[in-house]
């Protein structure tokens, strides 16, 4: 990466954020805005670090459901994507029904969830795969449906079993849509895990905790938590970001990297992989 | 003929006259009703309103001056910041919302009480063995809101214990997880919890509140508004207390009346005429001091909270209690 493109990917997106905090800073200071009412970035910030022994352990928890209830998410996903993309009987059957799960209110089924689940990771992994599957489901589904037919036929003229088929032609084709879903589950899993602890928690929980703030008159805790809530979705977000980068070298080379180069072709030529 | 069509268009004359004095005299009445914003200390309505709703249907409010809104906040902790805020001029919250607020540095000021004593405490199904001695351990629901958090130390300190012996559960609603057996117990104020088991179940809860319970026999509600707007708005403050106590009265007077013009008014909350009407039962005989005195505050009341709002480390230091409250504002009795 050259310098320009450092500065352009990096510098810029620092620059502008600054300027908000800053901008946040002069609005509470300019505006005589009680501290009661809203607090400045830095009252915020020393809300976070002076509690950061509570606040360490509710927000591990917190990261805990994320994590969980994403990973159930993407899996169950990816596996109800790939078997509607081939069974189409299920994709009938199945697809109206996943639409009706995301038309369905989160908060509707959260307390329901508590009287099945009780209050500790379940109902919050179960709400946050319940986000997190549809639009992977909906990308991974999209993104087998729209696989170049020509290359599943030379495929095949060529011998190639169907499991091989779809893991050397379907599923580098999938990467992408697959990664867009990921990214949209990750923004929201952090919304899901809030909502579940909402719901019901039983002390170990940010959003309790936010909530206690809030009867407190303490702005600085409130908005100090919302930090850390948004915090852990950007960091989703990011890490996903990181893995599509890795798991697509193609869109960044057309060529190949040496080590990389194990997956042969029928007539036993090289490839390069993902290439349609 | 001439006369008959004279006396015709005075008469036509008159009537008009009459009716544009009278739509005047009308609307000038509207435009003098000086509006209230009153915000009340839950998101939805529910029977301890009864006495605004009453002071509303009775005409209290009017022949005082004044419009009445009744607001519910999203949560039941955002009373206070919106009467901060100017979002609402007078408010319903609990008397550790008004410690927590002034500790906070909200200008927040009591004008007067709702209930004269604290009838807080533990609520189990019927037919449950609840004491404090049993207390550890056990899955204590809670609303999250200030005052039970304010509450629950003094229960825990009386049992002996601390508070990681129990596991506090918080959650929208109480009595499906009582009922489904997820938590052991809840947490409520005697007007509220009885009614809502003994709907749930047909039978009268086991309960301890007060002073068995180990918490301050303080006030649990009070009327509070801002500083500045008790002092820019004076009289508006003591027209609506006015209004209020009137209402206050008539609800005590006739209860069952008053429970179903609730009712009536609120036919979407969630509660029905019989809780309603033994809700409010219950709230009534709370409503007067040792004197039969509605509203009137004291420094005893508020230094108790403090002391015991201190010991539990709720708040960090004592206000004078005449930082909280003012009685300057209450009507005759």
């Amino acid at each position: 990466m050259n310098r320009f493109k450092i500065f352009r990917n990096l510098v810029v997106p620092v620059i502008s954020f600054s300027a908000l905090i800053g901008l946040w800073e002069l609005i509470i200071l300019w505006g005589h805005v009680q501290g009661y009412l809203a607090p400045t970035p830095l009252a915020a910030w020393e809300a976070i670090s002076s509690n950061w022994s509570t606040l360490w352990p509710l927000t591990s928890w917190t990261i805990k459901e994320t994590v969980w209830g994403f990973g159930a998410g993407a899996v169950i996903g990816i596996l109800f994507g790939v078997l509607m993309s081939k069974l189409r009987f299920l994709q009938r059957s199945l697809y109206p029904v996943l639409v009706v799960t995301q038309a369905v209110p989160i908060v509707a089924i959260a307390s329901p969830l508590v009287l099945l689940m009780g209050f500790n990771l379940g109902p919050k992994v179960v709400i946050v795969a319940w986000i997190v599957f549809f639009p992977v489901t909906v990308n991974v589904l999209d993104g087998l449906n729209h696989v170049d037919h020509d290359l599943i036929t030379l495929a095949r003229v060529l011998g190639a079993r169907p499991w091989r088929t779809f893991f050397l032609i379907e599923v580098p084709a999938t990467i992408t849509p697959l990664f867009s879903g990921l990214k949209i589950g990750a923004t929201y899993a952090v919304t899901g895990a809030v909502i579940g602890e909402m719901a019901a928690s039983s002390g170990q929980s940010l959003a309790l905790y936010q909530h206690t703030q809030i009867g407190q008159l303490n702005s600085a805790g409130v908005y100090g938590t919302t930090i850390l809530m948004t915090a852990i979705g950007m960091s989703w977000f990011l890490l996903m970001i990181t893995l599509e980068h890795l798991c697509t070298p193609w869109l960044r080379r057309s060529v190949a990297r040496r080590w990389s180069r194990g997956a042969r072709t029928l007539d036993n030529t090289y490839v390069v992989k993902g290439a349609k | 003929m001439k006369r008959r069509i004279l006396s015709g268009v005075l008469a036509s004359t008159f009537l008009a006259a009459s009716s544009l004095v009278a739509i005047s005299t009308v609307s000038g009445a509207s435009a003098q009703l000086t509006t209230v914003n009153f915000v009340y200390d839950f998101p939805g309505p529910d029977m301890e309103i009864t006495p605004i709703v009453a002071a509303q249907q009775q005409g209290y409010f009017a022949s005082q001056g004044l419009k009445v809104n009744i607001i519910f906040p999203p949560d039941t902790s955002t009373s206070s910041q919106m009467l901060t805020t100017g979002a609402a001029n007078i408010g319903f919250i609990t008397t550790s919302d008004m410690a927590v607020a002034v500790q906070a540095k909200a200008p927040l000021l009591s004008v007067a009480n709702y209930s004269m004593s604290n009838n807080w405490g533990l609520f189990a199904k019927p037919g449950s063995k609840l004491t404090l001695a049993n207390l550890k351990g056990k899955k204590l629901f809670s609303w999250g809101d200030t005052w039970t958090n304010a509450m629950l130390p003094f229960v825990v300190k009386k049992a002996g214990l601390k508070m990681s012996d129990i596991t506090v559960v918080t959650a929208s609603n109480d009595m499906p997880l009582l009922l489904a057996g997820k938590i052991d117990w809840t947490t409520s104020t005697s007007n509220y919890g009885v009614p809502g088991i003994f709907g749930a179940t047909g039978k009268n809860p086991v309960a301890i509140t007060g002073a068995a319970a180990g918490v301050p026999n303080v006030p649990v509600w009070v009327y509070a508004t801002t500083k500045s707007y008790a002092s820019a708005h004076a009289s508006v403050v003591k027209a609506f207390l006015k209004a209020v106590l009137e209402g206050t009265k008539y609800a005590s007077a006739h209860q069952s009346a008053a429970a179903a013009a609730f009712t009536k008014a609120y036919p979407k909350s969630g509660y029905t005429a019989a809780y309603n009407k033994l809700g409010w039962s219950l709230t009534v005989p709370l409503l007067t001091n040792a004197k039969g005195k509605y509203f009137v505050q004291t420094d005893a009341q508020w230094s108790l909270l403090n002391q015991g709002l201190v010991a539990t480390k709720q708040i960090k230091t004592a206000p004078t209690p005449s930082t909280y409250y003012s009685n300057a504002y209450l009507p005759a009795q």
